[in-house]
């Protein structure tokens, strides 16, 4: 069975700087991956041209072994879905109505939503925690609120694939935790595959399968939390000295010498 | 097992009762203002009946069928599409100053119908509307052309909008100037009238702006989703730039439709969505229904005071685009007052597609305008076309030349500095670069004034005049800052205030200009800059005042860069945010009131000149304000010195071909700014 996205020798140039050259990489249906990395080392470009928000300057990203450039735009929003790092301001739009555009690339322009699409929006909501607030408008909640009204939109989507950009960054602790347990079960429950840019090490150790960490714009590190938590591997990744400890199975500190 | 902030438990928010009852009631107005003067020949039933018959032998029925019943019915049509248009055209951009007047589509098409009623009258009377549609489409073609790259970046499409409707104004006045004898009749149509004799236009315009409704309401969907930014609404598979355009070409039918019928009826499509916005129509069906219903309401409001102010001005046409535009003004600045966030609008780039070249030293940059500036200035005083041919003027002889090229050419190149250093100001204190003295209707007041002096036949000469001017401008940078100071003079909310003041201005001159006759082509001359009324006294007052401004703005150097960076970063470095922005737009207003009465209000020198020196490598605050001052002074003189010689023996307003010159070049570079 071939990949979801199978990506090769994938080239992004932005004017004369090169943000990525020479990645290769393959994400298996179903898994959940995050993308490590110090700020600028191109992993959101990575997760952009994945999503199709920017094109390739040079290689070829293949959607289950197929180019994913010849899909039509709704169709590839049926299957891929992508939540910008920095989601614009709603202008009043109630949590249920955000919810309910996810369905557009299934019902198009004109389509009528039926029971079924109801029911879809009514269970996004549901999964997210969001249903006493269906009627809110989205601007009044809460950053971790409002997070989770973005994801519920991508659930209603019913893609197959979730891309997130640093979902995590403006929350706090609790939120952040929350956020990512809530991906994760999600992966689980509706096998999902996610592919998930992070800041923090620990958090993406603890509840992602793989972690793929970018350098310049190349793959430095690619493997299981067990083979990547490792003082070397993740000082080579950040440029500073770094030690980790396994506090539990499937638990690790990172810290900062 | 998820953290609620808030434990209220919440209801949809539903359309709130005033929306409703506040529309039913304008309607209510309307209808009863616009039968009223029937009601005393007629029962109210029988005027009602005139929509579809009428009795013979009882001649205000025969009059009320032909006459009040369709043009109440193409008011409200006219009125219901612009609305819609005006609704459709916000969501696109993301933007609550975008509506097609502002996209330059009600521009074009007066351009339009101006070339052809001037060049090929036939092709008017084989199709009226023909000239205004390929008009319409060429602004907005130029528009998109421009903004293709840019994948129709909101602010960008604006200011493409913008100065395209300037420049094709521009180039109306120009052609309306030279041949003057056609200046009545265009500017009754231009202003918008709505003067019906029988009810063949109502049933044209009719199936057009039905069927380009529909159209219009099939994009519904995939409108809604502009909303949530490009990025997202594109990963929810809508074709982004796709939808922008195919919208932006049905509002630009639905304008230019209308547009080739009765005129320009401008700001209903701007007025109608703000209106209903404001009374709280929330989700994209919602403002368009309203919107849509609220624009022919105000159109059959406005067109009606129109009709009482005909009847009370002795047979002097008012058009109804004259009302629109009163209506329209208190409008915008009630929308001022309740519109939140417009700040950062849904969709929209926070960031402007900045113009962000190579730095480059300013002395060079600085030292070649200013060789191109002394070239100029030599150029201009010593070589003239004589009566037979062009001569050299020796430079023993420039102390005679003086008085006639001296004066002038100093003014003009004052004033484009005034403009340059004046824009820099605006465009750094709002962050905006759409922020010009002409655009926040500082340039405006000081016109208004010149409008109303001219209306009442004061003579009171050129100096009288330049105190009024100075009045206006201040007393419309005051209205300004009274309005603004609740959002502490925040970018959008100024243009939204600025643009209500234009909109007044812009009321009162079409009032003058449908008159037509000499008032009309004076007050043209001056609106366009007519540097030839200037004395050599008053040239060397404007010297002083912009030498000391000049030093005067030294001091705002750091402030400026710190107000860019937003209220509370500000504050918190330790600035008197408000204070500051005070003392700026007071600075602004002195330099805009001296240069506007010398070069008239429209030249956009105080746009350009900012945007030059960015282009030329000059990012910082003090660097761009000199560049931009240099480049203001050289814009004008070149200016001032064509318009003496193209037309010789007669003369060009300089500010006219400032428009021109400075037009092709934004567009010009706004196109290459894309294509990087």
């Amino acid at each position: 069975m071939p990949a979801f996205f199978e990506v090769d020798q994938l080239a992004v140039r932005l004017g004369d700087t090169a943000i990525l050259h020479n990645v290769s990489l393959a994400f298996q249906e179903g898994e959940v991956t995050a993308l490590l990395g110090h700020n600028g080392s191109g992993k959101s470009t990575l997760l952009k041209t994945l999503a199709r928000q920017i094109s390739p300057s040079h290689g070829e990203v293949l959607l289950h072994g197929q180019s994913f450039r010849a899909t039509g735009a709704r169709a590839f929003a049926r299957t891929v879905g992508y939540l910008p790092q920095h989601p614009p301001a709603t202008d009043g739009l109630t949590v249920r109505e955000l919810v309910a555009l996810g369905r557009y690339p299934w019902r198009g322009p004109l389509g009528r939503y039926t029971a079924g699409d109801q029911t879809l929006i009514d269970q996004a909501i549901h999964d997210t925690g969001l249903a006493r607030f269906a009627g809110r408008a989205v601007d009044t909640l809460s950053g971790g609120e409002r997070q989770r009204a973005w994801i519920a939109m991508l659930l209603a989507q019913q893609t197959r694939c979730l891309l997130l950009d640093e979902p995590i960054s403006a929350l706090d602790v609790k939120h952040q935790v929350e956020t990512l347990r809530l991906v994760h079960r999600l992966a689980e429950e509706r096998e999902l595959t996610v592919i998930v840019v992070l800041h923090d090490v620990d958090l993406a150790a603890r509840f992602c399968d793989r972690l793929v960490a970018l350098k310049a714009g190349q793959v430095v590190a690619d493997g299981t939390p067990n083979e990547i938590m490792d003082s070397g591997i993740l000082e080579s990744i950040y440029g500073v000295a770094m030690g980790v400890m396994e506090r539990a199975p499937g638990q690790w500190v990172s810290y900062v010498h | 097992m998820f953290a609620d902030s808030a434990r209220v438990p919440a209801t949809a928010p539903s359309l709130p009762r005033r929306l409703p009852v506040a529309i039913a009631l304008l309607w209510l107005v309307a209808l009863a203002a616009s039968s009223l003067p029937w009601l005393g020949q007629m029962t109210p039933g029988e005027l009602f009946a005139a929509f579809w018959s009428y009795t013979e032998d009882h001649y205000p029925s025969v009059l009320a069928h032909y006459s009040w019943a369709p043009r109440v019915s193409i008011a409200v049509l006219i009125g219901c599409g612009l609305g819609l248009a005006g609704a459709v055209t916000q969501q696109i951009l993301g933007n609550p100053l975008a509506s097609p007047t502002t996209l330059g589509v009600e521009a074009g098409g007066q351009f339009g119908v101006t070339i052809a009623t001037l060049f090929v009258p036939g092709l008017l009377a084989f199709s009226p509307d023909l000239a205004a549609v390929a008009g319409g489409l060429l602004a907005i073609g130029l528009v998109i052309a421009l903004t293709w790259r840019l994948g129709f970046s909101p602010v960008t499409v604006i200011l493409a909008g913008l100065v395209i409707t300037f420049f094709l104004g521009a180039m109306n006045m120009a052609f309306l100037l030279l041949k003057g004898e056609w200046l009545g009749n265009l500017f009754i149509w231009g202003a918008g009238s709505l003067v019906q004799n029988n009810w063949e236009p109502f049933l044209e315009l009719l199936p057009r702006v039905l069927i380009l409704a529909v159209a219009m309401l099939m994009l519904m969907r995939p409108l809604a989703l502009l909303q949530l930014g490009q990025a997202s609404a594109s990963a929810l598979g809508a074709k982004v730039a796709l939808v922008r355009g195919g919208a932006l070409i049905l509002v630009v039918l639905m304008s230019s439709v209308v547009v080739s019928r009765v005129g320009v009826v401008a700001f209903v499509g701007l007025a109608a969505p703000v209106l209903a916005r404001l009374l709280g129509a929330r989700t994209l069906g919602e403002r368009l229904l309203w919107s849509t219903v609220t624009g022919g309401g105000l159109l059959l409001l406005a067109d009606t005071l129109a009709h009482w102010a005909t009847t009370l001005g002795n047979g002097s046409i008012v058009p109804t685009g004259t009302t629109t535009a009163l209506i329209g003004g208190p409008i915008i600045l009630m929308a001022l007052q309740g519109i939140r966030n417009t700040h950062h609008m849904p969709g929209a780039d926070s960031s402007p597609a900045g113009f962000m070249p190579t730095r480059k030293p300013t002395l060079l940059i600085a030292g070649i305008l200013m060789a191109l500036l002394v070239l100029t200035i030599a150029v201009s005083m010593a070589w003239s076309p004589g009566l037979s041919s062009w001569n050299w003027t020796p430079v023993s002889n420039w102390s005679d030349a003086w008085v006639w090229r001296g004066p002038r050419l100093m003014a003009a190149i004052l004033a484009g500095m005034a403009l340059g250093m004046a824009g820099t100001l605006i465009q750094r204190m709002t962050g905006n670069p759409m922020g010009s003295p002409e655009l926040l209707g500082i340039s405006g007041g000081a016109a208004l004034v010149m409008v109303v002096l001219v209306l009442t036949g004061l003579d009171i000469g050129r100096g009288g005049q330049l105190v009024g001017a100075t009045a206006g401008a201040a007393a419309a940078l005051g209205l300004l800052i009274l309005l603004a100071r609740r959002h502490r003079f925040a970018g959008n909310q100024l243009l939204l205030g600025g643009l209500a003041l234009y909109v007044f201005m812009d009321a009162g001159l079409r009032l003058v200009m449908a008159s037509g006759g000499t008032v009309a082509s004076r007050l043209l001359n001056w609106m366009y800059g007519s540097t030839w009324l200037v004395s050599e006294p008053e040239a060397i007052g404007l010297l002083a005042l912009v030498l000391g401004l000049g030093a005067l703005l030294s001091l705002v150097i750091r402030p400026l860069t710190l107000l860019p960076l937003g209220d509370s970063a500000a504050s918190s470095l330790g600035l008197p945010v408000a204070r500051a922005r005070l003392l700026l737009l007071l600075m602004t207003s002195v330099l805009t009131a001296a240069a506007t009465v010398v070069i008239g209000p429209l030249s956009f020198v105080g746009l350009i000149a900012p945007h030059l020196a960015r282009v030329l490598g000059q990012q910082t605050v003090g660097r761009q304000l000199v560049v931009a001052a240099l480049a203001g002074g050289l814009l004008l003189a070149i200016a001032d010195y064509l318009a003496r010689v193209v037309v010789f023996p007669n003369q060009l307003p300089s500010g006219l071909l400032a428009a021109l010159v400075g037009g092709l070049y934004f567009l010009w570079g706004l196109s290459r700014h894309g294509r990087h």
